[in-house]
């Protein structure tokens, strides 16, 4: 991000956190839905039974892990095809 | 036009920062798109366990390095294949 004034860096700084709350909440509904379809399926009843709720909380921990290690490799990969793309 | 370097015209503020987010857009889509088809791929859904096993773990870390594969390639054979096509520049 060369070349950006002050006025221009506190612009693109404001618009980044934005632009983060929206990723927060995609990232939210893709979990939610996610964990909803793989979980929930019992519809005999309108509250959550024992093993939906036990079920969607596995789910919550293994997304946020599996959040947490892809993010890894992606700044890995990403950081690579870029210094890749760079080269040519 | 230019003599000695001069008079190039300058990206405005608007375009630089546009320009910035736009990039930053299209990682940020990448990186949801293969969370979602990773957490597809590999992930076991009956989610009897919460924690990841070795193997899902395993799996994740060679479909991030899939996907990137996939990309490239996919993007490099639309650039040949429109071109030859006439697409694009």
């Amino acid at each position: 991000m060369e070349g950006l004034t002050a006025a221009e860096s506190r612009e693109l700084e404001q618009r980044l956190q934005k632009r983060q709350v929206k990723e927060f909440m995609t990232v939210f509904g893709n979990l939610v839905d996610n964990c909803f379809a793989a979980c929930v399926d019992d519809f005999t009843s309108r509250a959550l039974s024992g093993r939906e709720t036990g079920c969607l909380s596995r789910c919550v921990t293994k997304s946020m892990a599996t959040q947490t290690r892809l993010g890894e490799r992606f700044a890995e990969l990403n950081a690579a095809m870029t210094a890749e793309m760079q080269k040519r | 036009m230019s003599l000695f370097g001069f008079g190039r015209p300058q990206p405005t503020s608007a375009e630089k920062i546009a320009a910035v987010e736009n990039e930053l857009r299209v990682v940020a889509e990448m990186h949801s798109r293969m969370i979602k088809l990773c957490t597809l791929k590999c992930v076991d859904k009956t989610y009897r366990e919460g924690e990841l096993s070795k193997g899902e773990s395993v799996c994740l870390d060679r479909c991030a390095a899939k996907f990137f594969e996939a990309h490239q390639t996919i993007s490099e054979q639309l650039q040949r294949e429109g071109a030859a096509r006439g697409f694009g520049a």
